[in-house]
């Protein structure tokens, strides 16, 4: 092990929950929903692109096309059962948290009763090669990995910046009172909110279903992973969800070098801990304009 | 009355006969309708009406005057058992006691049937029933003290569960390896408690609410994975057994099960008792005084709401240190699921479902949940799905879970109440029911809506025809219908009533309202002269009119 495969890993790691916690974090500060059903998207866009490999095709394209498609849909699932119903009523941001933790409960039950416990493959995406650069072997899932990521979340911030659905977005990230003022439909944007952050999601889970199997519970590491990183970077701030990622997955891949495994989480909390303290919003959250719903 | 109704005719003065007339001789005017057609006519509603006024909420118990200021009190303090008042019967001026507060009565049967349970669960269900029962009184006493943290501390943490497996596992291994005996865990658990909750409550200083709850659902999930893959702690056996207990090996299956029911619903009592000191006493006041978003307000006001979060938070800890030691104590040891995501998703499901912030809903709450959880065994997954499911129903339709139901149906009630009576207000000038149900004297609800009836009555005899016969002769015999417009302008009260005032000898007359109150002189209406007596009383007959058509 060199640094420089200490450093790969880093990045990958960091890409794969990065998505999920820009996805927390977009959520979070467009519609005050803390949503911890991501992890249960995450596991829903998992058998969806599963059920595509197994019954209709095998063709990588569609099978990740599947997965990011299932993704959204699972958040418009969340919209409609939690944000719509609930965005005006008493106690939301509590009963919010609570209802997507009820329906990951729900959900992650579901898949265990219908595809049972075992768990499923989904086939490389990204096929068999490698290479050489600057004398570091990369594999195909490697930078199949970086890429995808890299791009999706390229799509998602020119979306947001020029869109006229992003502006609507972004509106609301500022005010959602004023934005509704002005004629912008929370419950729309509630939907399109939620399809996007979705799909980043959906991808995570194809992305990270190149490493590990999917089960029904296999959204938890990736979801908790992703609301720390949320956490650390300031829940609300994209760039700050970036910065974040590539520090914990430093950390991460380091203490896998120096003290072994068994310790990342802890060195992890430590240091968002440690950021915490320092900087009760994250390392990019702004300290007077979070948001107050 | 439309104008259909009336028909025009002339009106003999009945005097004229004998020439004593001092009024119109005769004179156009219209045939009176029967007052009690309007009073059978607003008396009827054309709309469902409802039942007005309160429930009867309190239970009135009989007492003797004497006898009122003699109260239960809990020895030694001055403290009553009940609060109730004494008061006097309005109408019969009997002395009353009224139980204000009944709620110690629920507790006492709740907590009763809890521990009376045993004699009267069925036998094939026994064992599955004295299991359950014990996890219900040990989880139950967690989420009172998880309800301190979120309700009576506002601190969203989620690493309760994380706080007792802790406490549990360190006292488990302490036991292990030590030897030391079962009744120093529990207190083994509180100094970890102590430890771990004085290290998590540091980020809760800087933290609001929903960073720190992610952040504490990360450390329980650090928890997880530090005690699972750790040697330590046995990571291959599913949990850390083998600690010293008081559940002896050699005792009947049905002792051991009687013993850990009761040493749980001990422990659940205790829990409540560090609730009530917490939440219903100084603390727990302060921060009453503080809640969410008004901490400014309260800071200003000289409450120091941090220090008091922090220490129900660390005194909290200590307490749920001391569950998990007395877990591994009667279990002999902890598993691994306490720190698993699914107990946090059933405990807060279990807070949710009773109600955040109240005793009684945490208690409730836990045993919905244990109940599916631990009792229907048999159904399998989809215990956990029915969980879900209703902790899902319960956050989409119930604003404070169960025990807030009754304020959620009530304010929707009173909202509902207001819709249908704004569609419905055709009674102007009337009490409104709810004020009906305040006002002390009913002969004022009363009068109001007679003369109400009254003045809608009038108001079809004002014609142009009777104000011509008032033109002609302000005094004298009248038509019946301008007879009887006058005879209610002239009951009219002192107050504001209309005068003339003659400005000189012989007039001119000018029209003046009295104040109603002695001593206050009457004051002008307007500078119109009349020239005449007669021009005057018609002048005021003309405003009263005027006044009587507005109402």
């Amino acid at each position: 092990m060199d640094i420089t495969f200490v450093l790969t890993n880093a990045i990958i790691v960091a890409c794969i929950y990065g998505l999920i916690a820009i996805a927390v974090s977009i959520t979070w500060s467009s519609l005050g929903l803390i949503n911890l059903a991501y992890g249960f998207i995450f596991s829903f866009a998992g058998y969806g692109a599963w059920m595509m490999a197994e019954y209709v095709t095998e063709n990588p394209a569609l099978v990740a096309a599947t997965g990011i498609a299932v993704g959204a849909l699972g958040g418009v699932i969340v919209c409609l059962t939690v944000f719509i119903p609930l965005h005006d009523k008493p106690n939301f941001t509590t009963r919010g948290m609570i209802a997507t933790l009820a329906i990951s409960l729900i959900g992650s039950q579901a898949f265990l009763m219908y595809f049972g416990p075992r768990p499923k493959a989904l086939p490389e995406i990204f096929g068999f090669w490698k290479v050489d650069f600057l004398g570091i072997t990369l594999t195909s899932d490697k930078i199949g990995i970086v890429v995808c990521s890299i791009a999706m979340l390229a799509v998602v911030v020119f979306w947001m910046r020029g869109s006229r659905r992003g502006l609507e977005i972004r509106a609301m990230m500022m005010n959602p009172h004023a934005a509704a003022i002005v004629g912008i439909g929370i419950r729309s944007t509630g939907v399109y909110v939620m399809a996007m952050t979705g799909a980043m999601a959906g991808l995570a889970a194809i992305l990270l279903s190149q490493t590990y199997y999917i089960s029904p519970f296999s959204g938890l590491t990736p979801l908790i992973k992703g609301v720390s990183i949320a956490l650390c970077g300031g829940l609300g701030s994209v760039q700050g969800a970036v910065i974040a990622a590539i520090l914990l997955g430093l950390v991460e891949a380091l203490t896998n070098q120096f003290l072994g495994g068994q310790y990342v989480l802890m060195t992890q909390f430590l240091v968002i801990i440690m950021v915490l303290i320092v900087r009760p919003r994250g390392i990019s959250g702004l300290l007077d304009k979070a948001r107050e719903q | 009355m439309s104008d259909a109704n009336r028909k025009d005719y002339v009106w003999h003065n009945p005097l004229a006969v004998w020439g004593t007339a001092t009024g119109n001789e005769k004179a156009d005017s219209i045939e009176v309708p029967d007052p009690r057609d309007v009073w059978d006519e607003n008396r009827a509603f054309k709309v469902p009406t409802y039942k007005v006024g309160r429930l009867k909420h309190y239970i009135i118990w009989p007492t003797h005057g004497d006898r009122l200021w003699n109260r239960m009190r809990w020895w030694p303090t001055r403290r009553n058992l009940l609060h109730i008042k004494g008061q006097y019967n309005r109408k019969t001026l009997a002395a009353e006691k009224k139980i204000i507060d009944r709620r110690p009565i629920y507790w006492a049967l709740c907590l009763l049937i809890i521990a009376l349970g045993p004699l009267f669960f069925p036998a094939d269900m026994m064992n599955t029933l004295m299991t359950a029962g014990a996890i219900f009184g040990v989880f139950a006493a967690i989420n009172v003290c998880w309800t301190l943290i979120i309700g009576t501390a506002s601190i969203f943490s989620l690493a309760t569960y994380a706080v007792v497996g802790t406490a549990g596992f360190i006292s488990s291994w302490v036991s292990i390896k030590y030897g030391i005996p079962w009744y120093f865990l529990p207190f083994i658990g509180s100094g970890v408690g102590l430890i771990f909750g004085a290290a998590i409550a540091i980020p809760a200083l800087r933290l609001d609410g929903f960073y720190y709850a992610l952040l504490t659902l990360g450390l329980n999930e650090l928890c997880r994975v530090f005690f699972t893959t750790s040697n330590e702690f046995g990571s291959a056996s599913g949990g850390l057994y083998g600690a010293s207990t008081f559940v002896n090996d050699t005792w009947e299956p049905i002792t051991q099960s009687m013993v850990t029911y009761y040493s749980s619903f001990a422990l659940l009592i205790g829990a409540l008792f560090l609730f009530r000191l917490i939440h219903g006493k100084r603390l727990g006041r302060i921060l009453r005084m503080a809640p969410e978003k008004r901490e400014a307000f309260a800071a200003a006001c000289g409450v120091d709401y941090k220090r008091a979060r922090i220490t129900i938070f660390v005194v909290t800890s200590i307490a749920l240190g001391f569950i998990g030691g007395f877990y591994s104590a009667q279990y002999r040891g902890i598993a691994f699921s306490i720190f698993g995501f699914d107990t946090v998703l059933l405990g807060l499901a279990m807070l949710a479902i009773g109600g955040i912030g109240k005793a009684e809903g945490a208690i409730l709450g836990t045993l919905v949940v244990v109940f599916l959880d631990k009792v229907l065994l048999e159904l399998g997954p989809i215990r956990h799905f029915m969980i879900g499911a209703l902790m899902l129903g319960v956050v989409l339709f119930l604003n404070n879970g169960y025990f807030g139901i009754k304020q959620q149906f009530n304010a929707w009630r009173d909202k509902k109440r207001g819709e249908w009576r704004s569609s419905r207000s055709e009674k102007g000038g009337e009490a409104l029911p709810e004020e009906a149900t305040e006002i002390e004297d009913k002969d004022d609800l009363y009068f109001r809506r007679f003369d109400k009836l009254q003045r809608d009555y009038l108001k079809g005899l004002v014609t142009p025809q009777i104000i011509e016969e008032h033109r002609k002769q302000p005094l004298g015999q009248h038509s019946e219908a301008l007879e009887r417009v006058l005879l209610y302008f002239r009951r009219a009260k002192m107050e504001d009533k209309y005068a003339l005032h003659r400005a000189g000898a012989q007039g001119p007359y000018k029209i003046i309202a009295f104040s109603g109150v002695r001593g206050v002189s009457p004051r002008l209406v307007d500078d119109r002269e009349y020239a005449t007596l007669d021009e005057g009383y018609h002048g005021v007959f003309m405003r009263r009119v005027h006044d009587l058509m507005e109402t």
